[in-house]
């Protein structure tokens, strides 16, 4: 026991401003602390607490449990907390995924008790590479990093909205915390190179998957959860190259890779969470969250249809929105990058930027098909033709992250100003380049065209619009019996993504459109399990004679293999 | 002070001159395309006269169409402004060269072209919605072949802006170098693209299954689509600058010095006309592609943007 006593007390020595709780294990109590990584963490987490409960989850115990636990987790300070706080924010979130929808709920307990099983030996064993890698399974895991992230696009979508934000939003940042802890700043002197690689490589995978699997997914929630894969991608290639950048001493990168990272989790943990209690106000007003079924809900949702439209804008990463800033230095970073190490770290590091390009451009293309399919064009049912706006608590919630993202949209250097002890924590004396994306001049410069465009149109073009039936290339009018047209005529959220199937779904995802983590590596399990299954029934299932073989056979084999070591 | 006042009159000469030729560079790439094929051709100039006839033609909504559908235009056009500001066309230093990265450049491309798309889903009929698919498609191509190509810029110029790459390269120390000569390949591809020219779409084309950018537009009338017409128009001069800028950067003006501009202006304009002249050329000996060959030809453009990147690193192993 002398061994897990140390690290548990010296866990809490770095800042020396921890604080013990009266309970706790026996002779150690829980230490709570804070550092500049926890309080960065922590202000992700409690807009998206107060948004989430505002909106529709104050009354459920469970919630709070929830909220509470991620809270514990980021204030941990010694490593027994911090896998209590952790274990008790899966519990409750799992309690909260199996009182939504119970199918994914056991794939959902399966995955929590694996990243508790590689978690709780990682933070007890000395730092070097069998403890990174465990943290990195534990905690990757637990965040949606590839090829461990199939259970989140289904887990994800399944509690009500308010869990749903909260999930994505925060247990993914609170995942993201472990690792960055872990990695940076408790295993940072024996930080090795390659430690950046895996975690680049598997943060690539995911951007690529999750920004694919968002442009195909038809339900909106789902989509959103792969898009949280795509971004927790993101920030996991911003840790990889500031870790690798570190282990090899170019600390201007790794401050560089750091900036992006953290603006990343920041913005992210904005506007996933915003989109998520929309799409819980869609499902509120149409009873469905399929883009198939919605349509022109602008009409009928009008503000939520902007906070939706300002979330979306964020999450395609466009410019004088609050995804840009991250995007950009994420970018730079892997140009940087590129001019390092050796000729195949640097065409790795090209291919990885054109991946951050393609998944840059489905990302938009899936914002486009989320806002142009779900909220712009005709209704595709009579529910979303009926739906009406959200309630006001809903958009008092989203309007709360939207108002906190313009600072990150057009302050970004600011906030990255505030983080720097964060980084200075992270990446010791490092000295980080200014901002080189101004959004300030980029907004006066397209504000001041806007405005020539606008006053000029109204001078000089004829003023007024009007109303006419849509011409549609000359088609006829749709019938009287539907008011809005077929539906099937529409354009559809399948087949916004057809072109994307034929051309690189197939290429990347396994037949049918499943993910690939889910077809070589899940489904391979549960078939080893099937089978393994089938032998314990077996032998449970023999007979006396049988089994009394079986211990016979046993003591054979293992008398043999005593002669023969002994007689050889 | 004096400098910056000059760069100050240089920026605004700059941006008025590309708001002002725009709409004459695209009447030379039709007239030009017209005579190679043997006919007379519109005159330079209808493009102007287009724009004013829509200035004068009144704007009619579809009644499908939500409140949005009058904000999709501006946003378009200001994206493509933006980009033709922070683009340098005859002269180098313009008070923009520090906002205009290389990537806020993309994002600018990608904010307009999603507007263009949401425009073509606005009303929620067929021909908008399979433009719009197509176009997200293409991006997707073009957006990772661009930063790719990026990558090789970068590396050579260490400068990310587009002010900067082009006065690394007009030093000339460079010579001529096979990184280049790739990424010049891919950047005409992506320019071909994202401007919707002939291999991927045809902007004179008339049939409304076949067309990209026109079909998102299909329900878009008067001032409105003087805004999509005038942002497309942008978009031509501002990829013609991009690559004038970056690939020929020889003789450009310096914003400080008055007496460089003259000689910038007027090779300026001689670097247009040639590359007017260029792609009515390509034009007219290539057909247009089918829709899923596009990924192919895109897909050729990014393999040659990480061609230039490796040629880059091979030459810095074996030079270094």
């Amino acid at each position: 026991m002398r061994l897990p006593a140390r690290r548990l007390v010296c866990y809490g020595l770095g800042v020396g401003n921890s604080f013990a709780l009266m309970f706790g294990l026996p002779g150690q109590g829980m230490h709570l602390r804070l550092d500049a990584l926890s309080v960065l963490f922590l202000c992700i987490l409690v807009p998206q607490i107060v948004a989430s409960a505002l909106a529709e989850r104050r009354g459920s115990i469970a919630f709070w449990v929830f909220a509470g636990a991620m809270v514990l987790t980021l204030l941990a300070g010694d490593a027994f907390t911090l896998i209590f706080g952790f274990e008790l924010m899966s519990a409750a979130s799992w309690l909260l995924v199996l009182r939504g929808d119970a199918r994914p709920a056991t794939l959902y307990a399966g995955m929590a008790m694996f990243s508790a099983a590689c978690l709780i030996p990682a933070v007890f064993l000395p730092a070097g590479s069998l403890a990174f890698m465990l943290v990195l399974l534990g905690a990757g895991a637990k965040a949606g990093l590839a090829p461990l992230h199939s259970w989140l696009p289904r887990a994800h979508p399944a509690p009500p909205a308010g869990v749903s934000a909260l999930m994505s939003g925060g247990m993914v940042k609170v995942s993201l915390y472990i690792l960055i802890r872990y990695a940076f700043i408790e295993f940072g002197a024996a930080a090795q190179p390659w430690w950046g690689s895996v975690l680049i490589a598997a943060g690539a995978a995911s951007v690529l998957i999750g920004a694919l699997r968002a442009m195909l997914e038809v339900e909106l929630k789902t989509m959103l959860a792969c898009s949280t894969v795509e971004h927790a991608g993101l920030i996991a290639v911003g840790l990889g190259i500031a870790l690798r950048a570190k282990a090899m001493g170019n600390l201007d990168l790794a401050s560089l890779a750091l900036q992006g990272a953290l603006l990343c989790a920041v913005a992210h943990g904005l506007f996933k969470p915003m989109l998520f209690l929309g799409a819980g106000a869609v499902k509120k007003a149409t009873g469905t969250t399929s883009l198939d079924w919605l349509g022109g809900l602008m009409r009928g949702m009008p503000r939520l249809g902007m906070l939706m439209l300002a979330g979306a804008a964020g999450m395609a990463a466009l410019p004088l929105g609050p995804g840009f800033a991250p995007e950009f230095l994420l970018l730079h970073a892997v140009i940087k990058a590129a001019a390092t190490g050796g000729i195949l770290a640097r065409i790795g590091f090209t291919a990885l930027l054109a991946g951050l390009g393609l998944s840059a451009a489905l990302a938009l293309g899936a914002v486009v098909r989320l806002i142009g399919i779900g909220f712009l064009g005709r209704p595709r049912s009579l529910h979303a033709a009926a739906a009406g706006d959200a309630n006001r608590a809903t958009l008092a919630g989203m309007g709360l992250l939207a108002a906190l993202c313009v600072p990150v949209a057009l302050l970004p250097g600011v906030v990255l100003g505030m983080m720097e002890p964060v980084i200075q924590l992270l990446a010791p004396n490092s000295a980080p380049a200014p901002l080189s994306y101004a959004p300030l001049s980029l907004f006066l410069l397209l504000a001041a065209a806007a405005a020539a465009a606008f006053f000029g149109l109204r001078r000089f073009a004829v003023r007024g619009t009007r109303e006419v039936p849509a011409w549609t290339c000359g088609f006829g009018s749709p019938p009287a019996w539907l008011p809005f047209g077929d539906p099937l005529t529409q354009p559809s959220a399948t087949g916004f993504a057809e072109p994307v199937r034929r051309a690189i779904a197939r290429g990347v995802l396994a037949p049918q459109g499943v993910d690939p983590a889910e077809a070589y590596l899940l489904f391979p399990l549960s078939q080893v399990s099937l089978r393994l299954t089938r032998v314990a029934e077996y032998i449970r299932r023999s007979t006396m004679r049988q089994r009394l073989a079986f211990v016979f056979a046993a003591l054979v084999m293992f008398l043999l293999a005593l002669g023969l070591s002994e007689g050889g | 002070m004096v400098t910056f006042l000059l760069r100050l009159v240089a920026t605004l000469l700059h941006i008025g001159l590309v708001f002002a030729l725009a709409p004459l560079l695209m009447g030379l790439v039709t007239k030009l395309r017209a005579r190679l094929l043997g006919r007379r051709g519109p005159p330079v100039v209808q493009p102007y006269r287009n724009l004013r006839r829509l200035l004068h033609k009144t704007t009619l909504v579809p009644d499908t169409a939500t409140d949005l559908y009058s904000i999709w235009p501006f946003v378009c056009f200001t994206a493509t402004a933006g980009a033709a500001m922070l683009v340098p066309g005859f002269s180098l230093g313009l008070l923009t060269a520090n906002v205009g990265d290389f990537i806020t450049l993309i994002g600018l491309f990608a904010l307009a072209r999603g507007a263009t798309m949401l425009a073509g889903l606005e009303s929620g009929f067929g021909f908008g919605g399979a433009a719009a698919a197509r176009e997200a498609l293409f991006s997707v191509f073009a957006e990772a072949a661009l930063l790719v190509i990026l990558i090789s810029f970068v590396l050579i110029a260490h400068s990310p802006t587009v002010d900067g790459v082009a006065a690394a390269f007009r030093s000339g120390h460079l010579g001529i170098s096979v990184s280049l000569g790739f990424a010049l390949a891919a950047m005409l591809a992506v320019a071909l693209t994202e401007t919707g020219r002939i291999p991927t779409d045809n902007p004179s084309g008339h049939l409304e299954l076949a067309m990209v950018h026109e079909a998102m537009l299909l329900e878009y009338s008067g001032r409105f689509l003087l805004l999509f017409e005038y942002a497309a128009m942008l978009r031509l001069m501002v990829w013609m600058c991009l690559i004038g800028t970056v690939f020929f950067p020889f003789g450009m003006a310096r914003a400080g010095e008055i007496l460089t501009w003259p000689g910038g202006l007027v090779l300026w304009a001689g670097k247009l006309g040639v590359m007017a002249g260029a792609l009515s050329l390509f034009e007219i000996g290539t057909a247009k592609m089918r829709v899923f060959r596009v990924p192919e030809f895109l897909g050729v453009a990014m393999l040659l943007g990480v061609l230039a990147g490796v040629f880059l690193f091979v030459a810095a192993r074996i030079g270094g």
